[in-house]
């Protein structure tokens, strides 16, 4: 997928809003319509909401963004904290080996039913829509910062279309934690320098921004997306990225985005899953 | 310029069938693929029931979700390659890790395995590793793409696939999804939270979509793969065009994180953005395939969605429910039960939803209770609606050459 936009006209997509957060813990709670829903919330949760309220804000837009809205997310491999882990194995063991029948009668009553919820990768979109009212299309879409060059594709493709007038297109990764830690630690090579990260754009038309008094933060200028099939068993692709720090997962270029402070940000991609991706971006 | 988009070939790995024709002949005879667990001992966990998928290629890679998929993608791919360049739209479940993996870590002998494939296969696979080895064992060259929007991402796929292939964007897809969660966390998760049916004494009676009786949905596991081409490529090239997908819609219902919008707000959304991109009218539909999943509160909220949608025609409507029989294979439901639609609309017959003995009276549609019914349809809507209020439906025609 190429492309190269135009010079900015009506029908070109812009960018009006940015908001990301680095580093956990954060705290959603004044983003929260729904106060219940903080106890189902994860970190890549907190994350995501947080990202998304910041953006929205930055864009000026209402919090409660009904059906011309869609989400456009990149979400980071499955986390998992060491307690958890520890508290369900502690009471699934006998003789230092597993025990499904321990696990049932012991292990199965520790597991705190709300971990289901915090580590789904569709749960930040969910909690995006519940406290944005956000009820139009989504892709929701994982794991790396490859992924997040495809939930662009697919929000461009959105606006371009008229499916949506706003498209709120995210990276949320949360990699502070043991499971992802022992996923990055057995590819080749390993990657220890993780950090938690979520960040988010808000795209819209030049034209449906400008109807809104909108002020366009940065413009899209050019993009590639590419693939390299690949055994994933027998070959090991050492990822590469510049413009973006490459620990944040599908949050790196979104991150970088919001931290530039030059008037134009190059970015290019090659990923450990063959996606090669690169962009460059006019700042406003 | 839009294309119509054909679909050229099916793969289908389900426990009612390791085939397209083993899976239609068992649809059509109701047959029920829930038994008791025997992936693992399930030991005291509430539910010891699943609709597991026996087949003798699924233990040759240690995630069955994986094998699965591989398998119902080189069924697809057997009705020929398109003309062009390839892509993979693949919704897929969570890696979920091994607890004895994990407790072999807990040795002070432990080390991690030598060897790339051992690594990436030691305490979890990577969900991700799945679109690659598809892609490249089918050199498919256009970025894949991965859906994990739970219960809703194999439509999801479908969908979006439809789309790129419509608009130009790929030549040609595959598409589906694939799902293995019968293990011991993914049993134990869905308990916990008391999603799943506990009825361990009559598994073959336990899915029972908008029976009175139903208690929760029974797990299953699978994959199922589409090859989707633009229709005039598939007619030029001599392919056997079995079903056109003509338009996808989905919504979030910005709602509960368990439990659907009590009107059916979202489901209602995604079914009439289908239509509506269907370029169709809603007295077109004449077939559903719900999503249907046993649950106390789907079943009957998405009862309400159609009434919504259908008004009067909505009793007059056949709505099938396939999780009666295969349970619910998370993301790779949708894919499997539009298999499940396409071969009802080529067959002129549609399945039954098994063990709809006591009708709910909030479920008071025709939702063809025990037998397969011949019926001559042309254009049946497939809904999925995902935990966490993300809904998709498409829309799937009959193609007559």
């Amino acid at each position: 997928m190429d492309r190269r936009t135009p010079p900015l006209t009506d029908d070109s997509i812009v960018v009006t809003g940015l908001g990301h957060i680095v580093d956990s813990p954060c705290d959603p709670t004044p983003y929260l319509k729904v106060r219940k829903n903080r106890k189902f919330m994860g970190v890549q949760d907190d994350l995501a909401v947080v990202a998304t309220g910041i953006a929205l804000e930055n864009a000026a837009l209402p919090q409660d963004l009904g059906e011309q809205a869609g989400v456009f997310l990149a979400v980071g491999y499955i986390p998992f904290e060491r307690s958890d882990i520890d508290q369900l194995l502690d009471g699934s063991i006998v003789n230092k080996e597993f025990s499904m029948l321990r696990m049932s009668t012991v292990g199965y009553h520790s597991l705190n039913p709300l971990l289901t919820f915090r580590c789904l990768s569709n749960m930040p979109a969910f909690h995006i829509s519940a406290n944005f009212n956000v009820q139009g299309p989504y892709f929701v879409t994982y794991p790396g910062a490859g992924q997040f060059y495809i939930a662009l594709d697919q929000a461009y493709h959105a606006l371009s279309t008229g499916t949506v007038d706003i498209a709120i297109v995210g990276g949320v990764a949360h990699q502070r934690n043991f499971l992802v830690h022992h996923h990055f630690g057995r590819v080749e090579p390993p990657v220890h320098a993780l950090s938690d990260a979520g960040a988010c754009l808000i795209l819209e038309s030049a034209a449906h921004a400008r109807r809104r008094g909108a002020t366009v933060r940065a413009h899209l200028s050019q993009y590639d997306l590419h693939y390299e099939p690949h055994d994933p068993f027998e070959t090991s692709i050492v990822p590469h990225e510049t413009g973006a720090d490459s620990g944040m997962g599908p949050a790196s270029l979104p991150v970088a985005l919001n931290r530039n402070r030059q008037p134009v940000l190059s970015h290019d991609l090659v990923a450990a899953d063959g996606i090669r991706a690169s962009s460059v971006w006019e700042l406003l | 310029m839009r294309r119509r988009v054909a679909v050229t070939g099916m793969g289908v790995v389900c426990p009612i069938g390791h085939s397209t024709e083993q899976f239609k002949a068992n649809l059509l005879a109701g047959q029920s693929g829930v038994g008791p667990i025997t992936l693992f001992d399930p030991a005291e966990l509430p539910t010891r029931i699943a609709a597991e998928v026996h087949w003798d290629g699924a233990n040759r890679l240690r995630d069955r979700k994986i094998a699965f998929a591989l398998e119902a993608a080189r069924q697809a791919m057997d009705s020929g390659r398109p003309h062009g360049e390839g892509g993979l739209s693949l919704g897929i479940g969570l890696e979920l890790f091994s607890m004895p993996d994990l407790c072999a870590m807990r040795r002070p002998d432990f080390a991690m395995p030598a060897g790339l494939r051992d690594r990436l296969t030691f305490l979890q696979t990577p969900s991700d590793l799945c679109v690659h080895m598809i892609s490249n064992e089918h050199g498919l060259r256009r970025p894949p793409l991965t859906h994990v929007s739970a219960c809703a991402a194999g439509t999801d796929a479908l969908g979006t696939a439809f789309r790129m292939v419509a608009d130009g964007r790929y030549d040609w897809m595959l598409a589906g999804g694939t799902d293995s969660m019968i293990n011991p966390l993914g049993v134990g998760g869905f308990c916990r939270i008391g999603a799943t049916s506990v009825v361990n004494d009559q598994p073959e009676r336990a899915s029972r979509p908008f029976d009175a009786n139903r208690s929760g949905f029974v797990l299953g596991e699978g994959a199922g793969m589409l090859l989707l081409e633009p229709l005039d490529r598939a007619f030029d090239r001599g392919a056997t065009v079995v079903a056109e997908i003509a338009g996808y819609g989905n919504s979030f219902d910005a709602w509960g994180i368990s439990e659907p919008h009590p009107e059916g707000r979202g489901a209602y959304q995604a079914m009439a953005r289908a239509v509506k991109d269907a370029g169709i009218t809603v007295d077109e539909i004449d077939c559903i395939n719900a999503h249907g999943t046993s649950t106390p509160k789907n079943d009957s909220v998405e009862t309400l969605a159609i009434k919504r949608l259908l008004g009067d025609r909505a009793y007059r409507v056949p709505v099938c429910a396939t999780k009666s029989m295969i349970g619910h294979l998370i993301s790779a439901a949708g894919a499997v039960e539009a298999i499940a639609a396409i071969l009802s609309l080529q067959s002129h017959c549609i399945h039954p939803t098994i063990n709809l003995e006591n009708l709910d009276p909030l479920c008071d549609l025709d939702y063809v209770p025990l037998r397969a019914r011949r019926y001559v349809h042309h254009v049946t809507l497939s809904n999925s609606f995902g935990f966490g209020g993300q809904n998709a439906s498409i829309v799937l025609k009959a193609v007559h050459a």
